[in-house]
């Protein structure tokens, strides 16, 4: 048994406690030594992993995950009677547009049409204001309730007046009221069809949908709901500004980066190709390969780029994905909805957009409205919610996706190199090498060696720190009170640039600070100060990840080698310089003026958080660093 | 002192008063099916209608709390909003006493650092906006700690005999309050020593314990008519029939456990919690206090409802220990858990309850991040608090932990 005991003991080495201490101790002196390498090659492996998205190895055929869709599997009855009343709406508000109607009349005469069909209308007043611009108009609406349901769930089709592209959505419209004669027909609904009409673009579904589901917000007036039904669970918006179109394209981003369940997309591209006969496009985005010869219509090459680069097939392909991919990081990490639709994702309904490319042919009422018809019967299938398939996901192509675990790596290695810099930092401030003075003086030289120079322990205060963190925080929180504020965004060309400026200023007087003292004994604050950024960065970045990718991604690249490059320096020049170069990243967005009033407008409406991030956690981090730069080491 | 007071109590009061209040009030972090306030009212309602309120499944808080908010204390929220801040405040209070008789100072200038390390906790401060009752138990933790520090064992007992009706785990503070009491609160951290107070004497102290904690559970039996209440109040944090969500351990576990393995793992989960009050006792019975304090940090991790105040006076009590901080080993790494966890939680949640787009598994994931920055915390405490003892480190030689 003893020596059972023993051989146990040598077997885990626990009878050698001096061997397991070298081997920690060698372990963690390596790790000290590679960390910069470790850190270099993490960052790398991040953004090459980023750039690699597109590639064509990565990424996976769509598939239905939710049996109960069932996509394709009906007759369809919409037939070229429906696509003429769809005409004959469509001239009608061709008069409405021609003649300038305004949103009262124009809801008036949808109501009127819905009527005439016996599906009970309504309409809706609102008005919204907001620091950079104010609006008002009249939504329509109408319930078709189910004939054999208890109406306690709803679908949703919709169209507004205005397209996303710069035109009206007159046949978007026409569709929209053609297919509520149309599906008023038949009985097999379980679920009540809400057809709204919205006034303007994204305002009216706001308005709208802010009423139906009882929130309110200070800066919105909306006249409360006649018609309500169940919860809405599934909702198709229809875009259709041309006079044809060659394909169906969807839009998909919600605000705030939410995304609908993929089985909706995956439903949708199936019943297209095969009921409707019209191939699937992600946005207006044409593939090139659909195009030989004319690769040009990718547009995302550089025009100096060879001819014999950008018609390898494979370059090709990883354009066309990176194109898509971009577009989604576009509306994802600034927040925005990509259509419509994306309103409607903060109330937990999956929805998109369909738009219908602007084209001389050949498609138009009649395949859309067979395809929206299949659409609302896959639709009307579900007995749940749209749980099963992907709600994280990055479209590269119609038909192939990203899952999370193949994306969401990349931004959190640059977050875990930030983590690793900001512990590096930490014990960088704890520690210092000091020179013994007086080991060289008493005997043998060899011991003077070994023991000239030794580490000392120094005492990290982090309330400087942390308080300077905290400052520039309160301070970004203000610049954003100011510049959402309306006497900013009425004279924004005056007072850009003196904000700008005050907000570069401000962290100057951090050079008043008193100097850290003896940095034998005392740890300076520029390095805790570093620390204290790279760990709030890698902690931002990492959260933000699960939320929202884009966002993740966006931050990782906006911050994670700036900041992991802040240093200070001797000269006062060079550290004013630095300072300068980083107040400039952290503040140049303000000179984007129209997108800025969009973020606020974005803001104040929608509720979208990107500009208050951007103003409260992303140029506060960029001055932290510009002030590590700035303080004297 | 006073400035800091004042100011945290204004703070509080501006926050009490903006919308905040109601967009925490049914959090599920910070109130539990046992300390929310919504229930509580819900209580209230039924009490005066007639109705036994421990009838049904939503009422779960002790009977003394309906007593007092039904007779003494207004029902309204503006009031409790304001009630809540002032115990706060004297909680801020009693864990200063206690700094004070542990240190065998009068004023210091650490005085307001505690405080405020306290009161502007966000795990204290904000179950605290939400009106959990949560803030009760812990204030009463601390006066009870803080009479046990002082010496009063009547006030102490008594104090804790409250804390623990209102939140059964507390019950296992007893043995270190008692020990506290038969010794003194002096840091003894750096020179163990074996227990020189009387265990003898800590039998009538018991016994006291048990007479306090007996005419409580009498005085709630008459105040709710029947012993309906035990089942629910206490019978829930030992039969788990609430699975709300909320940032401890245990829920998760039993919403997937098989019906038929369910009273073994409640049984061994709540046995659990016993298994380190010996441990804690016997190696920390030079320093009581900081047994109870390490005791705390347990109950904040694997407490049958927790919500983050619990862990939240863990963390606050390291403020009272400044002699253990040199020998933390990884402080940084445990703040930088709670930074996420803090930041996860609410997150996971919201995917999960608000947009539909995670699941039950994101926020039981945020939670294990909780638990671990919480473990961490308390065995680098438990670590440092030994570690105190050795001293500094000479040249040559290496502390170990075997």
């Amino acid at each position: 048994m003893a020596t059972l005991r023993e051989k146990l003991k040598s077997a885990l080495g626990s009878g050698d406690n001096s061997a397991k201490i070298r081997r920690r101790r060698a372990m963690t002196a390596s790790l000290w030594r590679n960390l910069s390498v470790l850190r270099v090659a993490l960052l790398v492996t991040g953004y090459v992993w980023m750039l690699a998205l597109p590639s064509s190895q990565l990424g996976q055929g769509t598939y239905i995950d939710e049996n109960a869709l069932q996509p394709g599997q009906v007759n369809t009855y919409w037939s070229w009677a429906d696509v003429r009343r769809a005409d004959d709406y469509l001239k009608d508000l061709e008069l409405l547009r021609d003649r300038n109607a305004s949103s009262e009349e124009r809801a008036a005469y949808f109501a009127t049409e819905f009527a005439k069909l016996g599906i009970p209308p309504s309409t809706q007043k609102y008005a919204l204001r907001s620091s950079t611009l104010a609006s008002e108009g009249t939504n329509a609406y109408a319930v078709f309730s189910s004939p054999r349901a208890s109406g306690a769930e709803a679908v949703v089709i919709s169209a507004s007046w205005l397209s996303h592209t710069d035109g009206f959505n007159l046949r978007g419209l026409a569709t929209v009221l053609s297919l509520s004669a149309f599906l008023k027909q038949y009985s097999h609904w379980s679920k009540d069809i809400i057809f709204i009409l919205s006034d303007g673009y994204l305002d009216g579904m706001h308005a709208w949908l802010s009423a139906y589901h009882g929130s309110s917000q200070s800066n919105m007036q909306v006249e409360p709901l006649e018609l309500t039904s169940g919860v809405i669970w599934t909702a198709l918006n229809i875009d259709y500004p041309g006079h044809s179109f060659s394909h169906l394209g969807v839009f998909r981003e919600g605000l705030n980066g939410r995304l609908p369940n993929q089985d909706l997309i995956n439903s949708f591209r199936l019943i297209s190709h095969h009921t409707g006969g019209v191939p699937v496009l992600l946005y207006d985005h044409h593939d090139p390969s659909d195009f030989p010869g004319r690769q040009d219509i990718l547009k995302i090459f550089p025009a100096w780029t060879p001819k014999r680069v950008t018609d390898n097939k494979d370059v090709m392909e990883y354009g066309y994905r990176a194109k898509n991919i971009l577009r989604h990081v576009g509306y994802q990490a600034r927040g925005r909805a990509s259509g419509v639709h994306g309103l409607l994702h903060q109330f937990r309904i999956d929805a998109i957009t369909l738009f219908a490319v602007p084209s001389n042919g050949p498609h138009g009422f009649h395949a859309l409205g067979r395809t929206v018809e299949s659409t609302l019967r896959t639709m009307n299938n579900l007995l749940e919610r749209l749980h099963a398939s992907f709600f994280f996901y990055i479209m590269a192509t119609p038909g192939t996706f990203l899952k999370i675990g193949t994306y969401l790596p990349s931004a959190v290695l640059v977050a875990v190199a930030l983590m690793f810099g900001g512990l590096g930092e930490w014990v960088n401030a704890g520690w210092v090498e000091v020179l013994d003075q007086d080991a060289g003086a008493t005997d043998k030289q060899s011991a003077a060696l070994i023991h000239a120079k030794r580490w000392v322990q120094r005492s990290r205060d982090v309330i400087p720190a942390l308080g300077i963190v905290i400052s520039t925080h309160v301070a970004g929180a203000a610049l954003f009170s100011v510049v959402s504020s309306s006497w900013f965004m009425a004279n924004q060309q005056t007072y850009t640039f003196p904000v700008i400026l005050l907000a570069s200023l401000l962290p100057l007087l951090t050079l008043l600070l008193p100097s850290s003292g003896d940095p034998t004994s005392q740890a300076p604050l520029p390095i805790l100060l570093k620390s204290a950024t790279l760990c709030l960065s890698s902690t931002l970045i990492s959260v933000t990840s699960v939320l929202n990718f884009s966002l993740a991604a966006l931050l990782a690249v906006a911050l994670g080698v700036p900041v992991s490059l802040a240093a200070p320096a001797h000269s006062m020049i060079t550290r004013l310089l630095r300072y300068l170069l980083y107040a400039a990243l952290g503040l140049g967005w303000l000179a984007l003026g129209q997108e800025m009033r969009q973020a606020v407008w974005h803001w104040e409406v929608l509720g979208v958080w990107f500009a208050p991030l951007v103003c409260v956690v992303y140029t506060p981090m960029m001055l932290q660093a510009g002030i590590v730069c700035l303080l004297s080491p | 002192m006073a400035f800091e007071l004042a100011f945290a109590v204004l703070l509080r009061l501006v926050l009490v008063l903006s919308p905040l209040r109601r967009l925490l009030k049914d959090d599920s972090q910070l109130s539990s099916p046992l300390t929310s306030y919504s229930r509580l009212r819900e209580g209230i309602y039924l009490f005066r209608e007639g109705i036994n309120p421990y009838s049904g499944g939503t009422f779960r808080h002790s009977p003394l709390f309906l007593a007092l908010f039904s007779t003494v204390i207004p029902d309204s929220e503006a009031f409790a909003a304001i009630l809540w801040a002032c115990v706060d405040v004297l909680g801020a209070w009693a864990l200063v006493r206690i700094w004070r008789a542990r240190g065998r100072v009068g004023t210091s200038k650490r005085d307001s650092l505690i405080a405020a390390l306290y009161l502007l906790n966000p795990y204290i401060f904000l179950p605290s906006l939400s009106l959990s009752t949560s803030t009760f138990d812990t204030t009463l933790q601390l006066v009870s700690l803080m009479f046990a520090a002082q010496g009063q064992a009547s006030a102490s007992l008594l104090t804790l005999a409250f804390t623990a009706h209102l939140s059964l785990p507390s019950l296992l503070l007893l043995p270190p309050t008692v020990l506290l009491l038969l010794a003194d609160p002096y840091s003894h951290l750096a020179s163990p020593r074996p227990f020189n107070g009387k265990i003898s004497k800590g039998l009538p102290l018991f016994a006291e314990f048990s007479a306090y904690f007996c005419s409580l559970v009498l005085a709630s039996t008459v105040v709710s008519d029947g012993s309906g209440w035990i089942i629910n109040s206490w019978g829930a944090g030992l039969l788990l029939p609430d699975l709300t969500p909320n940032p401890g351990l245990w829920w998760y576990f039993f919403t997937e456990m098989f019906d038929h393995f369910r009273p073994f793992f409640l049984m061994i989960f709540s046995v659990h919690l016993v298994i380190y009050v010996a441990p804690l006792c016997i190696k920390f019975q030079h320093d009581p206090l900081y047994a109870a304090f390490l005791l705390l940090g347990v109950l904040g991790i694997f407490k049958p409802y927790p919500t983050l105040s619990d862990p939240g006076l863990f963390l606050s009590l390291i403020s009272l220990f400044p002699e253990t901080y040199p020998h933390l080993r990884y402080p940084i790494v445990t703040t930088l858990l709670h930074l996420h966890a803090f930041l996860l939680l609410p997150l996971f949640h919201h995917l999960w309850i608000a947009t539909g787009t995670g699941n039950a598994n994101f926020f039981y994931a945020s939670t294990l991040v909780f638990g671990i920055a919480n473990g961490g915390a308390l065995l680098d405490c438990v670590w440092a608090g030994l570690r105190v003892a050795m001293g500094e480190e000479r040249e040559g030689y290496v502390i170990v932990q075997e």
